[in-house]
Formats: structure tokens, C-alpha cells, sequence
């Protein structure tokens, strides 16, 4: 039991210090009124009185996270067609699968400068590309309008994700015994069915643990947002993440901020929560 | 050596030991993004620590969105660096949290000092009476324009009225698909001078109410949305930051940018058609511009106060000054200096020269630089409602009156 002890204590000491302690200390620091040069004062419950009921912005963020959240099934569902894809006798689909999970490991800031090119009104590729079609006559200002401005960040982050969700769900497919197919055949079950009975009961936990994971992902999207719009035009794009650091680092309120960061982990525990009751107690464990 | 002997002198070493210690003083200096100057501030430290024995200079370059982050996180754990170089009006924003020294004792001993500068320049670091920080190399906005677009539209030369500026944004910007008429920076206030130029201003003289929000405004900021909407502004005027806009003017497709000094190397290297018969540089109407400045300042928490000093008054010195306005073509607000590059571009590089002479001109009717303890929340109040109304998520009454209740919620906050 001692030794055991000895080789987790490292492990929980830095967890403690790096982890428990700084988020005590927020918690703390949200009741307070507190900069890097003034002794904190106890203000109780003002931070969050202004939060809720003096702050349009904050709500603005937190409904530009939970619509940033609700997509990221789309990005899970390309990804398990993507997968299907790869996965079947396809020619050259090894080559797909290398094509499609190169984005992954791409860092984000590379990607939110690309797309920030190809999303570009005057001289972007997607502009270019539809005009040339005919698909549209007047160019498309996909960052600088508030209709596209979210939708467009949605599709850039989804893009990025896809080729992890995709080795995920192709690993899950791989795990299914090929003699369920074989007897569904033998059987006559069509494609769908199939696809229906056998696939996605059988992929449930990989496709729980994308869906997990995207979910997480999406609170911490901070620095493709960051450098696509930095949470314009108007705070079209503002999400919670961006909302606290430009709180916090751009307007010196630190105390204000770790209210808006408590805000953030409620609603993370609150999804957490969910996620594990809708699992049945077993959220992104892999069988 | 007797045993007694070698004691003795080995306690006297120990003891001594700390004053030695001592007498090595570290002086950290933080800049904003000017690693490329890596070379020159290299020598100024070894003159430096020539000059003052015992002094190590650490050096920390941040980039503009790292340097405030770090900055904050330095001053929590109570090791601030002891000078710093900050742009625009942050440095203002932290000496009324208390970080910063405050320079005028400084300045008032050393009258030589205090007389480098073009005061206008200076008196931007001026809150409360007191000088915060002093110039280490500065720049203002000025109209920066295609000539070969202002011929093809049949415009003889930049406008002299908001209206008529608008008129040629519209006339270059029907010239073709992808052609717009004119864009702007929008960060730090750049884009005021529009508003100025129209007689609006942000705030009451006292700085505590807020007086933008006229039927003026509202009109302005109409015939910016109208524009806007159409091809006589790009949208990236107000969503861009640096690089987009600046790439969108060097493609040759933009007819005006109203930008800052600094844009023009930007531009030159990155287009090809820009040559002195074919870029055009003026004041915008009015002569208004909103200055971007640089200047070094001294952390409250410094150990070394009268060092840190010393070191801004050698790095502002005749020959620092004079090295980096040379290196990095940059006016430095020291007049002298300023006057010597000046001399040296007129005849090397005449368009340099005269995108610099702008710089020098009007320092009376700088706009846009109000000493603000809050600048950034004040700013993150108003320019995202601006933004509201000038890509039409909102006309521009609705938008102007929610910005006006949001800048005076800040000012009684401040």
C-alpha cells in the first residue's frame, strides 16, 4: 500500500497543484474584486450579478458555445461516412484515409489562417471557385457578415476534427466481427439494415466517445476562433473561451473573468454529467 | 599558511561574498516584437553594462497579443521587468492600475531628456499630470492610395471632405469585381479620424461622459454602413486587423487604406506595383490622424528605479535613437534624429520620405489617443456595436444609443 502510495503521490501532487488548487483559487478569486496590483477584496456575489444580469455579451458567448456544441455531431456524422468509406473495398482507400486524417495534426493556427485565406471575400478560393461555377454573382463575405461568420468557424473546426474522428470510428468498425456481416447476408438483410443492426449498435461506444470529446472540444476552441474572427464581427463569434481571455487578459479583470470561467465549468460539469448518465455510468470507455 | 590564516580569510571571503553579489544589479527589458532588431539591441547592452559595471540586462521580446498577457502574469507573481516597451494606450491603462513609475521626477531632473522629444508625441503618455512613458518610436495614421486606380476612376487627387472621400471610395470601387474603394485599419482607434473629421468625438473634454452618440454620427456612420455594403469600403476594414487589410491595399485592388506609418514597408515588400509613380500618400481631410506609439516605461515594482532610468535614457540617447531610426526606418519623436533620417531618405528613398513626412506634419491634431485608465474596455464597448452598425446587423441609431450606454456604464465603472 506504501508503494503504491510513493508511485502515485508525484502523479497527485502535480494534479493537485496544477488542477485542484488553481480551481479552488478561481472559484475563490470570482467572489473577489482582485488585479495583479491590488489586494483582493470580498465582493460576494457581484461578478456574477453582473454576469447575469448586466452582461449581454456573456450571454451572447455562451449561446455562440452551446449552437458551436450542438454542431459538432455534424462533424461526427461526415466523419462515420468518411469511415464507412475507408473502410470498404474502395480503391486506393488507404490513400483517402491519409488525405483525410492529415488536417488532424495540423496546428489550429495554421488551419484558421488558412481557411481565413479561403474564406476570403475578395481573393478567397471558395469565392473564386463559386463564381466561377455561377453558383453565386456577388462575393460571399464569409468572416465579416453575421450570418456566415459562425457557421463558417463550425465548418473549419469540423474539418480540422474529422480525420480523428474518422481513425476513431474506423478503428470501431474494424473491431466488429466480419461474421455478423456475413450471416446478416446470409440472412438477406440489405445494406441498410445492415448498416442499422449491426454498424452503429457496435460502433456505440466509438461513436459516444467522438461525441464526448467533440462536445469538450468545443468549449475549448479557443484559438481557431481566436485567429479566424477573434470573436467578431460584433461578438458573432464571441464564445465563452474568448470571452475569458479577453476579460481577463485584455481588460485586466481577472476577478470578473474567473466568474465567467466558474460559468464555463458548471456548464462542462452540467454536459459531463449528462454524457455519463446517457453512457449508463461508462462516458468514452472504448469496449 | 597557518590554519588561523586560512580560517579567517576563507570567513572574510564568505562574508564578502554578498556585497559582491550585490553589487551585480539584472535589468530585465521587455519589448513588443522587435526580435528583428535582435543585433542592435545586443550592442546596446554591451555599451550599456560598459558603461555600468556589475549590470546584466536580460531581454524579452513578446509579440503584440503575448506581451499584456505576460506582462500581468509577471506583475502577479511580483517580478515585473524593469523597463518595457508598450504600444498605444495600454501603457496609460497600466499606470492607472499603479505598474508603472511614474517618469516626470525623472524627467523634470533631466531637462535635456524631456527636451528630445516633439512634445506632442510626448504629452500622449501624459495622465493625471504626470509622464508615464517616454517615446521610443512612433507613428500616426496617414491616407496611403492607388494612383493608378485614382486615373482609372478619373480622380485627380485625395479628397479633402468626408463626402468626397466616400464619393472616390465609390467611384474607384465601381471600377471593377473585385476592386474596392477603401479600407482601414480599425484597431487602437485607428479608423477616429473618419469620425473627427466630422467634428465627433468620443468622449466629453473631461473624459467621463461619452458625447458620440449626435445625429451626426448616426449619419456618418449610415454613409459608412451604405458604403460598406456595397464595393466603395472592404468589409475587412472593420473586421481585419493587421495583415489582412495591408495584403487586400498591396494587391493593388484597394483605391485608399488609411493606415499607419509602419504599413508602408509592409506594402512595399509585398507589392510589386508599388513604386513612387504609382503610391500615393497624404493626411486624410481635416489633417486628423490617431497616432501608434511606442514607448519605454518603468515597472513600479522595479529594485533598480534609477537604473531603469538611466537605461531608457540611454536607449532614447542621440546615437541609440539615431541607430534604430536608421535601421528600421522609424521616426522616434526625438527631433534631431527625426530630422537627420529624414535628411538621409529624401535622397535615397524619396517615397519613404515622403510617407514619413506625414508623420511630422499636423502632431497638433492627433485624435483617437484619449489617456484612459479603461481604453479596452471602453473600446470593447463601443466597436463591437460599431461593427453592428456598419456590416447592418443593427441601423445605426439602435447601435450608436447601446454603445453610448455601454461607454457610460464603463465610465462609472472607472
Amino acid at each position: 500500500m506504501a508503494l503504491v502510495a510513493c508511485f502515485l503521490a508525484p502523479s497527485l501532487l502535480i494534479f493537485l497543484l496544477y488542477r485542484i488548487l488553481p480551481l479552488i483559487w478561481n472559484v475563490v478569486l470570482s467572489f473577489e474584486a482582485w488585479s495583479p496590483l491590488h489586494a483582493a477584496t470580498w465582493v460576494g456575489w457581484d461578478n456574477y450579478d453582473e454576469m447575469l444580469h448586466d452582461d449581454d455579451v456573456f450571454w451572447q458567448a455562451l449561446w455562440n458555445t452551446l449552437i458551436f456544441m450542438a454542431s459538432q455531431p455534424i462533424g461526427v456524422a461526415i466523419a462515420l461516412g468518411i469511415a464507412l468509406l475507408v473502410n470498404s473495398d474502395l480503391k486506393g482507400a488507404a490513400v483517402y484515409r491519409t488525405i483525410v486524417f492529415l488536417s488532424y495534426p495540423l496546428m489550429t493556427v495554421a488551419v484558421a489562417i488558412i481557411w481565413r485565406w479561403m474564406y476570403n471575400e475578395r481573393g478567397g478560393l471558395i469565392n473564386f471557385v463559386l463564381r466561377r461555377l455561377g453558383i453565386i454573382h456577388q462575393p460571399i463575405a464569409f468572416l465579416d457578415s453575421f450570418a456566415w461568420a459562425l457557421p463558417s468557424t463550425i465548418v473549419a473546426n469540423t474539418w480540422q476534427v474529422l480525420g480523428f474522428f474518422m481513425i476513431v470510428l474506423l478503428t470501431g468498425l474494424q473491431n466488429i466481427p466480419p461474421h455478423l456481416y456475413e450471416a446478416a447476408r446470409v440472412d438477406g438483410a440489405p445494406a441498410w439494415a445492415r448498416l442499422f443492426r449491426i454498424t452503429l449498435p457496435m460502433l456505440k461506444p466509438s461513436l459516444f466517445l467522438c461525441a464526448v470529446i467533440s462536445i469538450l472540444n468545443s468549449f475549448a476552441a479557443f484559438d481557431l476562433v481566436y485567429v479566424m474572427t477573434n470573436g467578431g464581427p460584433g461578438h458573432g463569434t464571441e464564445l465563452l473561451i474568448t470571452y475569458i481571455y479577453k476579460v481577463g487578459f485584455g481588460q485586466t479583470r481577472f476577478d470578473y473573468a474567473a466568474a465567467l470561467t466558474v460559468a464555463q465549468f458548471v456548464l462542462l460539469l452540467a454536459l459531463a454529467w449528462l454524457a455519463n448518465r446517457a453512457s449508463g455510468g461508462n462516458a468514452g470507455a472504448l469496449e | 599558511m597557518k590554519r588561523r590564516t586560512f580560517l579567517a580569510g576563507t570567513a572574510a571571503t564568505a562574508l564578502a561574498c554578498p556585497a559582491i553579489a550585490q553589487s551585480s544589479k539584472k535589468l530585465t527589458f521587455l519589448s513588443w516584437n522587435i526580435v528583428d532588431q535582435a543585433d542592435m539591441f545586443k550592442r546596446w547592452f554591451a555599451a550599456f553594462t560598459a558603461e555600468h559595471p556589475g549590470v546584466e540586462i536580460e531581454w524579452l521580446d513578446k509579440k503584440g497579443p503575448d506581451l499584456p498577457p505576460f506582462y500581468q502574469t509577471q506583475l502577479a507573481a511580483g517580478t515585473p521587468p524593469d523597463v518595457l516597451d508598450l504600444q498605444g494606450g495600454i501603457g496609460i491603462e497600466y499606470a492607472a492600475q499603479g505598474a508603472l513609475l511614474d517618469l516626470t521626477p525623472y524627467l523634470t531632473a533631466h531637462p535635456d531628456v524631456k527636451a528630445r522629444f516633439n512634445q506632442d508625441y510626448l504629452n500622449n503618455w501624459v495622465w493625471e499630470g504626470k509622464t508615464w512613458l517616454v517615446p521610443f518610436y512612433v507613428a500616426k495614421t496617414l491616407l496611403f492610395y492607388n494612383k493608378p486606380l485614382f486615373q482609372k476612376a478619373g480622380l485627380a487627387g485625395p479628397a479633402t471632405s468626408f463626402d468626397e472621400l466616400l464619393a472616390h471610395a465609390e467611384k474607384i470601387g465601381a471600377g471593377g469585381t473585385d476592386q474596392t474603394g477603401f479600407l482601414t485599419l480599425n484597431f487602437d482607434w485607428l479608423y477616429w479620424a473618419l469620425f473627427k473629421m466630422n467634428g465627433v468625438d468620443l468622449l466629453s473634454p473631461d473624459l467621463k461622459q461619452p458625447v458620440f452618440d449626435t445625429p451626426k454620427l448616426v449619419e456618418v456612420t449610415e454613409k459608412l454602413a451604405k458604403a460598406t455594403a456595397g464595393t466603395a469600403i472592404n468589409k475587412i476594414s472593420w473586421t481585419g486587423r493587421w495583415v489582412e487589410p495591408l495584403g487586400a491595399f498591396a494587391s493593388g485592388k484597394v483605391g485608399m487604406l488609411n493606415a499607419h506609418a509602419p504599413a508602408y514597408f509592409f506594402l512595399k515588400g509585398q507589392g510589386a506595383w508599388i513604386n513612387q509613380d504609382t503610391l500615393g500618400v497624404a493626411e486624410l481631410p481635416g489633417n486628423w490622424s490617431v497616432p501608434t506609439l511606442h514607448g519605454y516605461g518603468i515597472s513600479k515594482g522595479t529594485k533598480n528605479p534609477d537604473l531603469a532610468w538611466a537605461f531608457v535614457e540611454f536607449c532614447t540617447a542621440r546615437k541609440q535613437a539615431q541607430e534604430m531610426a536608421d535601421s528600421r526606418r522609424v521616426l522616434t519623436a526625438y527631433t534631431e534624429v527625426d530630422n537627420a533620417l529624414m535628411g538621409h531618405l529624401e535622397k535615397d528613398e524619396p517615397l519613404a520620405h515622403a510617407v514619413l513626412a506625414t508623420q511630422l506634419e499636423h502632431t497638433d491634431k492627433l485624435c483617437g489617443n484619449w489617456p484612459l485608465p479603461n481604453d479596452s474596455r471602453i473600446k470593447d464597448a463601443f466597436y463591437p456595436e460599431l461593427q453592428n452598425a456598419l456590416l447592418g446587423r443593427k441601423d445605426a441609431k439602435s447601435a450608436l444609443d447601446e454603445a453610448s450606454r455601454k461607454v457610460a456604464r464603463e465610465l462609472r465603472r472607472a
